[in-house]
């Protein structure tokens, strides 16, 4: 993926081209020689000063340029290291020169390889690409029902009924897209995204950076005046300008007649760290999906279970830790209602013991209110119906098993059966209780006619055909997830990277120029984000640029050019 | 029984306050600039906003949580956010073309909010157990506004597309197209052929490209804005996933659309980063945007498929 801030910098490349040649084998891919060739002989009538800062630079590169053949291949020739050092420019275009000079073209081949991938992984049409592609698969995958059993595919993208013509059953099994989301087609485009995001990090955003964070004055008013904004103020002066400038936020450079400010320039670094961070997101995802453990349990009031017994690896990277000996206890199940019955909170109270039974833990857990233990987290997820305790004729208590009638949906509904008279004779009749909820249980006698509502607790019994029934208690069960996840971290850390460095990505990076001729000063700027706010910017602020000559003529209104 | 009186009125000003807006801007771009009007136009729509504030603390109260729980709610907010959007140029002195495509959204959403369709939907509901969390105000205001500022850079957009076109789309003899857009065609209309009476015929390209350059500007800007509160809206609702159904990415409906409505604007605005792709070709992924972000915003929501469905939602396992 190309770094946002790619678009404005024509000049930048330039910079660095014409004036900084050993600079140009870090960032150039095959791809974009020729228009930054083209740029180069469109300006050549620019005249920069960055004399005081070359000879660094190509220290730095040298350096640099060593070092990463020494990585890429340990045989190469000494040669070829002063080779690629000096001919700078070579390494793009001039091909035959270096062959003719280092032997082994197998040697280069595989020393150049990586290089060429980069450049084909960094290239913008291709990130598009990919990004549409991630973003088209995403889509169908919530078009096709996801995670259901082959036959259903079978009767939904029939054979001789294609969908669209030609998408049938075949198509979604053979691709895996009845698992869309962890299908190989789109892992395996997540993983292109980041390796391009990856290739181009490193081949255009980083090269991008060194080159704004030099600053270099212009010393041509043609130069200032090409500019995205330019302007002229009649008697002014320069340092006038920067102190405006400098009140405005701006960085300020004065060398001479030569003025140099810039603004922003977080915001140009700033797209590597989304990149980065992206990149982050990315890794976590990946560790989450290989090193987790998932479980869910459905826990009736009173019991317990062992946290190892219910956890799952998704992964090979998944290894269990000593907190899965953890014993879980649910002290107790409720839920709070509003006073139009209907719920309002789900909580769990959950005792942790270790395998000394000894209690390491307790807390009450709700929706959005999970427990952690040692890398371990309870979520309250769902609730059910374990059992009613009833007293039949001031006898019992009995439970009653609860059977859920209807699960799915967001009405539930529970029954169960208490049996009267002979339960051995082949046509049994009792009495139904239904509940929708721990609140009410609706009785029907034997008949199955509707006798009454009760609320369990409430101690008021009920009377059918003779038996005299009192709802004690009903028990429920809660529906407990349970996973560990060691990707939290390093995906939370990318999130927080993520969030900073896209707000950082809005601020525009302004530079302005402006050169004292005489009693005139020229003036000009851009800015690769805020275009359309830059020039209002700099007309309000070279509107306070004082005059410096007793004249009686106001200064002419700013006029935006180019 | 008064918070719901109240609500009536207030959105029922709110509605009639924006038309009137409309009408004038209308006025303005037919007859001719009166500095009156337009000024009154101003303070409509600082009346709405204000109208439109009252509304959502009236239901604030009276319901005692955020008024971002189900989709009229959200949809209230979404008219306030884009008048917040309108607001704001006002407030830093920029005379930009923003009005024209943020007024008639907002009646467009108000008339959506209010019309029959969503009528079981006013009455303000309790709070499901999942939607209490800290994480609602950030994670749902966050992506109204993300909404509310992609709707309008994208519709820009879709201006400058339409201008670009506009040969081809002069011929629009049933505009079943989105009115919002037609409003800037007689705005464009109006501006050139005022140009075409006067002398300067040559400049009517200039004055065009100019406009088309603003266009692209501003859309650019106000999506890079509106890319980051979804970005945010995005992360806190993980966050927030992290805490409530057991994993930051659940591959919900939802969830996976507003990753997409994220790619293309990602796409957005790596077009942009080439500058022989701008204008147009990044218009175009724009315009594409805005179909995906009412995809995202509703279509998932009225299919009521997935965990992000509130108007039938339930405590459901993943």
């Amino acid at each position: 993926m190309v770094a946002l801030t790619l678009s404005p910098t024509k000049t930048l490349f330039l910079n660095s081209h014409l004036l900084h040649s050993t600079f140009k084998p870090h960032f150039i891919n095959p791809y974009s020689t020729k228009t930054h060739r083209f740029h180069s002989s469109r300006f050549l009538s620019f005249n920069l000063v960055t004399c005081k800062l070359k000879s660094p630079q190509d220290i730095k590169n040298k350096d640099k340029n060593i070092s990463k053949k020494i990585v890429l291949s340990e045989a190469a020739p000494s040669l070829a290291e002063k080779d690629g050092d000096g001919g700078g420019g070579g390494e793009g275009n001039g091909n035959g020169e270096v062959k003719a000079k280092s032997g082994g073209s197998l040697m280069r081949l595989v020393k150049r390889f990586p290089r060429k991938v980069l450049g084909v992984l960094s290239n913008l049409p291709l990130a598009i690409g990919e990004m549409f592609a991630v973003a088209a698969l995403m889509a169908l995958g919530t078009f096709i029902d996801q995670g259901e059993a082959p036959d259903f595919y079978f009767q939904k993208y029939p054979e001789d009924n294609p969908v669209l013509g030609i998408f049938t059953w075949r198509w979604v099994l053979t691709l895996g897209f009845d698992h869309m989301y962890s299908s190989p087609v789109f892992l395996g485009t997540l993983v292109l995204l980041g390796a391009s995001l990856l290739a181009c990090t490193y081949t255009t955003q980083i090269p991008l950076v060194k080159v704004a964070r030099r600053w270099n004055f212009l010393d041509s008013s043609e130069a200032i005046r090409k500019q995205e904004y330019s302007d002229t103020l009649p008697r002014a002066s320069v340092q006038d300008l920067g102190v405006l400038l400098m009140g405005a936020g701006y960085e300020v450079f004065l060398k001479g007649p030569s003025l140099y400010a810039f603004k922003g320039l977080a915001g140009r670094f700033a797209p590597i760290g989304v990149h980065l961070a992206m990149l982050l997101i990315m890794a976590g995802g990946t560790l989450s999906a290989a090193g987790s453990f998932r479980g869910s349990v459905t826990v009736p009031q009173g019991l317990n279970f062992v946290v190892g017994d219910v956890l799952g690896p998704t992964g090979f990277l998944s290894t269990p830790t000593d907190a899965f000996n953890t014993e879980v206890h649910i002290n107790r199940f409720y839920m709070d209602y509003y006073d139009s019955g209907e719920v309002s909170q789900f909580y769990t109270d959950l005792s942790l013991f270790d395998l000394n039974g000894k209690e390491i833990m307790r807390k009450t857990i709700s929706v959005n209110d999970p427990l952690r233990y040692g890398g371990i987290t309870i979520y309250q997820t769902d609730w059910s119906f374990s059992a009613l305790q009833i007293l039949k004729d001031d006898e019992g208590p009995f439970n009653l098993a609860m059977a859920p009638l209807k699960i799915n949906g967001d009405k539930k509904l529970f029954g169960t059966f208490l049996p009267v008279g002979d339960a051995e004779s082949p046509n049994v009749k009792g009495i139904s209780m239904l509940a929708r909820d721990l609140q009410s249980i609706v009785i029907y006698d034997l008949e199955g006619k509707f006798s009454g509502v009760r609320r369990p607790g409430s101690k008021l019994p009920i009377d059918i055909d003779g038996s005299r029934i009192v709802i004690v208690d009903a028990i429920g069960s809660s529906g407990l997830d349970l996973k560990t996840d060691p990707g939290v971290p390093i995906v939370y850390a990318g999130f927080g990277a993520l969030m900073l460095t896209t707000c950082i990505s809005f601020l525009s990076h302004s530079r302005i120029w402006a050169l004292q001729d005489g009693t005139m000063v020229v003036v000009g700027g851009k800015t690769n984000r805020a275009k359309a706010e830059f020039p209002e910017e700099m007309d309000r602020l070279l509107d306070r640029v004082p005059e410096i000559v007793e004249s009686s003529r106001s200064k002419e209104p700013d006029n935006v050019s180019g | 029984m008064i918070s719901s009186i109240l609500e009536h009125i207030l959105i029922h000003i709110s509605f009639s306050v924006v038309s009137i807006v409309i009408t004038i801007r209308l006025l303005i771009l037919l007859v001719n600039e009166i500095p009156g009007l337009y000024d009154s136009s101003k303070k409509g729509i600082i009346t709405t906003f204000v109208c439109i504030t009252g509304l959502l603390v009236t239901r604030w109260i009276y319901s005692r949580h955020l008024p971002l729980s189900d989709l009229y709610e959200s949809f209230i907010f979404l008219s306030w956010s884009l008048s917040i959007i309108h607001m704001v140029p006002y407030l830093k002195k920029h005379k930009n073309h923003l009005s024209a495509i943020t007024a008639p959204l907002v009646i467009l959403i108000q008339g959506f909010a209010t019309s029959g369709f969503l009528t079981e939907m006013h009455q303000s509901r309790i709070l499901v157990p999942a939607l209490k969390s800290h994480w609602l105000m950030m994670h749902v205001s966050m992506m109204v506004l993300g909404y509310a500022a992609l709707l309008c850079g994208s519709l820009l957009s879709v201006a400058l597309i339409v201008i670009t076109f506009r040969k081809i789309i002069r011929t629009f003899d049933k505009s079943n197209n989105e009115s919002f857009s037609f409003g800037e065609i007689q705005y464009i209309n109006e501006r050139n052929n005022v140009l075409w009476n006067t002398p300067f015929i040559s400049s009517k390209n200039y004055y065009r490209s100019q406009l088309i350059q603003q266009l692209d500007h501003w859309s650019y800007r106000i999506i890079s804005l509106g890319f980051i509160f979804l970005t945010m809206g995005i992360l806190s609702g993980a966050v927030w996933a992290n805490e409530a159904w057991g994993s930051y990415w659940n591959w919900d409906p939802k969830e996976t659309w507003a990753f997409i409505t994220w790619t293309i604007f990602a796409i957005y605005l790596h077009i942009r980063t080439n500058p022989n792709l701008e204008g147009v070709n990044s218009a175009i992924v724009a315009s594409l945007g805005f179909l995906i972000i009412w995809i995202c915003y509703l279509g998932v929501n009225l299919l009521g498929i997935g965990l992000h469905s509130y108007g039938t939602f339930t405590l459901t396992s993943n």
